[in-house]
Formats: structure tokens, C-alpha cells, sequence
């Protein structure tokens, strides 16, 4: 319990410092966003209260505060839910902007990963009960080669083939806008529709990482005493299987957890090729309309997402394999 | 104790060398796929010179593979194959650059806190922990839309800088083990002083670990640029892949027309036959640095 606690102070402290560190990397920069824009004020002849205030509307912080104090009104807002407006969306909260876009980030981002992992299984399994033969050689190359290979390679070879060569699935957003948004029919299988492309450019990205680390973890349980037991004891493949199976998850586990944040990071490209409205989507068009609130939010976001699950990665862990329990 | 394979080891090292790399004609296909790209890079000017290769050609806009332009034309008439020669400088200049720095950033700090331990240790892995968690993508946006440059040399260290934490943890973990065997119980035995025995005892041991780190921080490192690049945030000369992709996905309406096939995939294909190249190569590399993984073990 006291480990539990002294864990989740750690993450607390990270993004924490995630924060401060994206605070004072748009801040003190050279060139900064804010400086520039106070400087183009001040040359097109308005006087230093003038821009200051104009400042101040755009990006909800007086120029003219030292840094410091800027800092900590920034922190009193964050901890009061204030994420600040956008610019581009001038006036909307950036609150409301990441909670209609994380739906969509977290549906794509959920079922590509699922369905990796489950492929990468099979596969992993297969390939270490068949070690040294040429499924072996195949399957591993074929892995090895996709392992690491950026999605926005696989989304794009999708996107030309699928909607431009052979126009099979739809192309841009991620559901039709002609049909009423709710849980009907209609709605959800147009989603699932859209999202189908998305979904694969995912799943071939990260499938060849899951093969290549559930053979290794199944060939160190393959030389593992309690499967030769298994064997001697007589029961049947399947029997021998399950247990095999069951012992590789255990070592992915946490890299499983981990992979959620990679794959929030790939999602920029993603959505922004496909055009769906969802987070990545968000930070991409924030970036390049430099969009300084919006990205400072989601970034943070997404760090603090990508910390959190790490903590419960660790604590969950211990409590999944009753080896590490101490 | 008649066996003494430690003491052929040295040896074969270096004999075994080009007979690991043609014992599997998959690492043989590895090696000339990267000597193609060094060559790429090398000779690409003189071969396809800018000034006569990349002028538009309206007359020839998304045409299919002719003798004169094997993976056809782009948008503006320029031939594919010229511009992907030619982005080859770029693109593996700034990855070999940013995967150098990655794995002299990565070994140093987990060296250093594995070796000296106590409070360094800890900040050392905090520090490293951070850069671990914070997604690098999303990061790489927000410092390349600040920064806003055009150097290569900046992307260079903003990719390193962004990167270098996972090497460095498990460099940590190995040095954690390996500070525990004989061997190097003996050099500190022998009165070695601790730069020594990190960086002469040690470090050895871990090479082939760094070098096959060093390829994968290659391809790592060519993704994260040409996907910045594909995403428009730095301003960049234009002969790039990324570039290439960004316009293939955009202005250049090459996503409304089925001609165009070979301008959108060749970029892709450019960086995936990179990729290609490494990993067959990589299995070769692990042979090379440990002899017992090879066929027929050490000739004793």
C-alpha cells in the first residue's frame, strides 16, 4: 500500500513537471509565441497598455508579468479545471474542444490496439511452438520488418488503395454527417464503417511488435519446468496450450499499458490523414495554426494520460502475477 | 580445461566476419539494400543533377513508368525517381546524425547511473522516466512549431533530445548486471579506476547491444523526420521524402487521381526497403558481436 501511494506521488510529481516544462518551453523560448505577437502589436503602432490588453484577450496572460506570476496563475487555473480558450476557435473553452474530440481518439485508438495485441498473440504463439521451421522464419521477418513501422505509412498505403484506387470505404471524418448522431443503427455502422481503415493502419503498424514479444516470452514458458510437468503429467495439448498462453500474457502486460500512450502519439498522424475529429486530429491543426492554448492543454493531456497508465501498469501488475506480490 | 573457446573468441571476431554476413543470403540482400542508400546519398547530385532533374514539366503531369522516368511523374511533370534519389541525403544525414547522439546520450547517462548509483542514480532515472512518458510525437510538434527552423542540425537535436530515454534505461539495467560478474569483480581486483572499468570492462560488453541500438535509432529517427516533415511544422528543403508525402497527401491532388500511384507510393516504399535493409542486417550484426550464437559454435 505505502509502495502504491509513494507510485502514484511520483506521477503526480511527473506531470507536474510535464507541465511546468511545456509552461516555460512556449514561454521562454526564443521567439516565443506571445513575444512575437506583443512585438507585432506594439509596431503596428498600438501603445504598450493597448497590445497589452489585446494580449491579454488572446492569450489570457498580461505580457508584462514576470513569468513567474504568469506561471502561477497558469497552475491556479489548471487546478480549477481551466484549460484556458483557443484562439483559432476563438472563445471556446479547450476543455470542451478535448472532450468532444476524445471519444473518437479513444474508440480508434482502443480497437487498434486490441485487435493488434489479439493478432500479434496468435501469431507469437504459433511461431514459438514451430520454432527453427520456415513459419518461424516467415512469420518473424515479416514481424520484424513491420515492427516499427510508422502508421502513417500503413494509413497511407490504405487510404490510396482503399478510397482513391478501389473507393471501398469512405474518405475523411469518422461518421456520415448526414445521419443523426445517437446510438442508433445507422449511426453506429456508419462509425464502424469509417472506421475501419483507421482501425487497420493501426493494427498493421503495431502487430509485428506483439508478434515479436509474446514468441519470446512464449519460448522462455516453452523452457519453463512446469511445462515439461505438464507433458509428463499427460494432459492434453490443449490443456498445455492454455497454460501457455496464459503465462506469455503475463510479461506483455505492461507493455500493453504502455503502448496506449505510443499509440495516442501516433494518432496524430492517423487522424489527421483520415480526417477524423479526434484528439490527434486536435493537436496537428492547433500546431500548425499555432494554436498555443489548445496545444499546451492536449499535450499535457496526453503526458498525463501516458503517466497514469504507467502507474497503473506497475500496480496492477503486482497484483495480476502473485510472483511479484511481496 | 582443455576447451578454451574464451581465449579464440578475439579471433574469430574478426575472421568470421564476412562469412556471417554470406552464411544467409537475407543478410547479404540487407547489405546491398543499404549500400544502394549510402550510394543514394553519395552520388544522388551527380547522378540526377537538381538544376536539369527537378524542373517542372507541365506537358507530363502524373505520367505512369517510361524508359526516361522509371516510376513515372509528379504532379508538376519532375520525375520520381530523381526526387527520391535525391531526398535520400537529407532524410539519412539528419537520421544517422540524431542516432548518434541518440546512443552517446542513451549509454552515457545509463552508464553513469548504473555505475555510480545513489542519489545521481536517481535523478539520472527520473529525469529519464520523464522523457520515457511524455509521448514523443505530440512533444517533437510543440518544439518544432516554437522552434520553427529550417536547420537540419536542429531537427537533429530535437530528435536525439526526444529519444535517447529508452536506450538509457535498459543500458542502466545491463550495466546493474554486469557490474556483478567476475570479470569485472577481477579488473576492480587489478586496482582499475572506475572510468576504466565503465568504459573499458563494461562498455565492450554492451556493444553489440548499442550497435544494433544504433540501426533501429536510425529507422526511429527517418520515421519521426519524415513524418514531422509530412506533417508541415518545420519549414524544410523541399527534395525530401517527407515533403514529397506531405504533397502527395495535399496540394498536389495526387488523392484525386488513380494516375498517380507511383508519385504517392514511391516515397513509402523508399523508407519501408530502408527499414528492410537494417533488419536483415541486424541478425548479422548480433552474430558478429556474440560468437555463440553462431552455427557450429566456436571452432575450437
Amino acid at each position: 500500500m505505502m509502495r502504491t501511494i509513494r507510485r502514484f506521488g511520483v506521477a503526480v510529481v511527473m506531470i507536474w513537471m510535464v507541465t511546468t516544462l511545456t509552461f516555460f518551453l512556449i514561454r521562454l523560448m526564443p521567439g516565443n509565441p506571445i513575444a512575437t505577437a506583443y512585438q507585432t502589436l506594439l509596431q503596428q503602432g498600438m501603445t504598450a497598455q493597448q497590445a497589452a490588453v489585446q494580449i491579454h484577450i488572446l492569450y489570457d496572460v498580461y505580457p508584462n508579468q514576470p513569468v513567474l506570476t504568469q506561471y502561477f496563475v497558469y497552475l491556479w487555473n489548471l487546478v480549477h479545471g481551466n484549460l484556458g480558450t483557443s484562439i483559432v476557435y476563438t472563445g471556446r473553452p479547450v476543455l470542451g474542444l478535448i472532450l468532444a474530440a476524445a471519444p473518437w481518439t479513444l474508440l480508434l485508438v482502443s480497437m487498434g490496439l486490441l485487435i493488434s495485441f489479439v493478432i500479434g498473440l496468435l501469431l507469437g504463439v504459433i511461431v514459438a511452438i514451430h520454432r527453427d521451421t520456415w513459419i518461424d522464419n516467415l512469420t518473424s521477418q515479416v514481424a520484424s520488418v513491420f515492427h516499427g513501422v510508422p502508421n502513417y505509412i500503413t494509413g497511407f498505403i490504405f487510404l490510396y488503395f482503399f478510397t482513391v484506387m478501389w473507393p471501398w470505404f469512405p474518405f475523411g471524418n469518422i461518421y456520415n454527417p448526414s445521419i443523426a448522431v445517437g446510438l442508433t443503427f445507422p449511426f453506429v455502422a456508419s462509425v464502424a464503417y469509417h472506421a475501419v481503415l483507421p482501425v487497420a493502419a493501426y493494427v498493421f503498424g503495431a502487430f509485428g511488435g506483439w508478434t515479436l514479444s509474446t514468441k519470446s516470452a512464449a519460448m522462455a514458458v516453452l523452457g519453463d519446468d512446469f511445462m515439461m510437468a505438464d507433458k509428463i503429467r499427460g494432459l492434453t495439448s490443449a490443456q498445455r496450450l492454455d497454460h501457455l498462453v496464459n503465462n506469455s500474457i503475463l510479461p506483455l502486460f505492461t507493455g500493453f499499458v504502455l503502448s496506449l500512450g505510443f499509440m495516442f502519439g501516433g494518432s496524430v498522424f492517423i487522424e489527421s490523414m483520415f480526417s477524423i475529429p479526434g484528439l490527434g486530429y486536435l493537436v496537428q491543426s492547433a500546431t500548425t495554426q499555432r494554436d498555443y492554448p489548445v496545444m499546451q492543454a492536449t499535450f499535457m493531456l496526453l503526458s498525463a494520460a501516458v503517466i497514469l497508465a504507467n502507474f497503473a501498469a506497475d500496480t496492477l501488475y503486482s497484483r495480476i502475477d502473485p510472483r511479484i506480490r511481496n | 580445461m582443455t576447451s578454451v573457446p574464451a581465449v579464440e573468441r578475439p579471433r574469430v571476431v574478426h575472421h568470421g566476419l564476412g562469412r556471417i554476413f554470406f552464411s544467409k543470403p537475407i543478410r547479404v540482400l540487407g547489405l546491398s539494400i543499404i549500400l544502394l542508400y549510402i550510394l543514394m546519398a553519395l552520388l544522388g547530385p551527380v547522378i540526377f543533377p537538381p538544376q536539369i532533374a527537378l524542373v517542372a514539366n507541365p506537358a507530363k503531369v502524373f505520367q505512369g513508368p517510361t524508359w526516361a522516368d522509371p516510376l513515372g511523374t509528379d504532379f508538376q511533370g519532375v520525375s520520381v525517381l530523381a526526387e527520391v534519389v535525391l531526398g535520400a541525403r537529407g532524410v539519412l544525414m539528419v537520421g544517422i546524425a540524431a542516432a548518434f547522439f541518440i546512443v552517446v546520450l542513451g549509454v552515457l547517462v545509463g552508464l553513469v547511473a548504473g555505475f555510480v548509483g545513489g542519489l545521481v542514480d536517481t535523478v539520472l532515472m527520473r529525469v529519464t522516466d520523464l522523457f520515457i512518458a511524455v509521448p514523443q510525437f505530440p512533444l517533437l510538434l510543440l518544439v518544432a512549431s516554437i522552434l520553427n527552423t529550417s536547420s537540419p542540425w536542429m531537427l537533429v537535436l530535437m530528435l536525439s533530445l526526444t529519444s535517447w530515454g529508452a536506450l538509457a534505461r535498459s543500458v542502466r539495467s545491463q550495466v546493474l548486471s554486469l557490474r556483478e560478474r567476475d570479470f569485472v569483480e577481477a579488473a576492480r581486483g587489478l586496482g582499475l579506476g572506475t572510468r576504466n572499468i565503465a568504459f573499458k570492462v563494461i562498455l565492450p560488453n554492451m556493444l553489440s547491444y548499442v550497435a544494433m541500438n544504433f540501426m533501429i535509432s536510425i529507422t526511429g529517427a527517418i520515421y519521426a523526420e519524415v513524418g514531422l516533415l509530412f506533417l508541415g511544422v518545420t519549414p524544410f528543403n523541399p527534395d525530401n521524402w517527407g515533403v514529397m508525402l506531405r504533397q502527395a497527401a495535399g496540394t498536389s491532388g495526387a488523392l484525386y487521381t488513380t494516375k498517380s500511384m507511383f508519385y504517392v507510393l514511391a516515397p513509402l516504399l523508399a523508407i519501408l526497403l530502408l527499414q528492410s535493409g537494417i533488419i536483415f542486417v541486424l541478425g548479422a550484426l548480433d552474430e558478429v558481436f556474440n560468437p555463440r550464437l553462431r552455427k557450429g559454435g566456436a571452432r575450437a
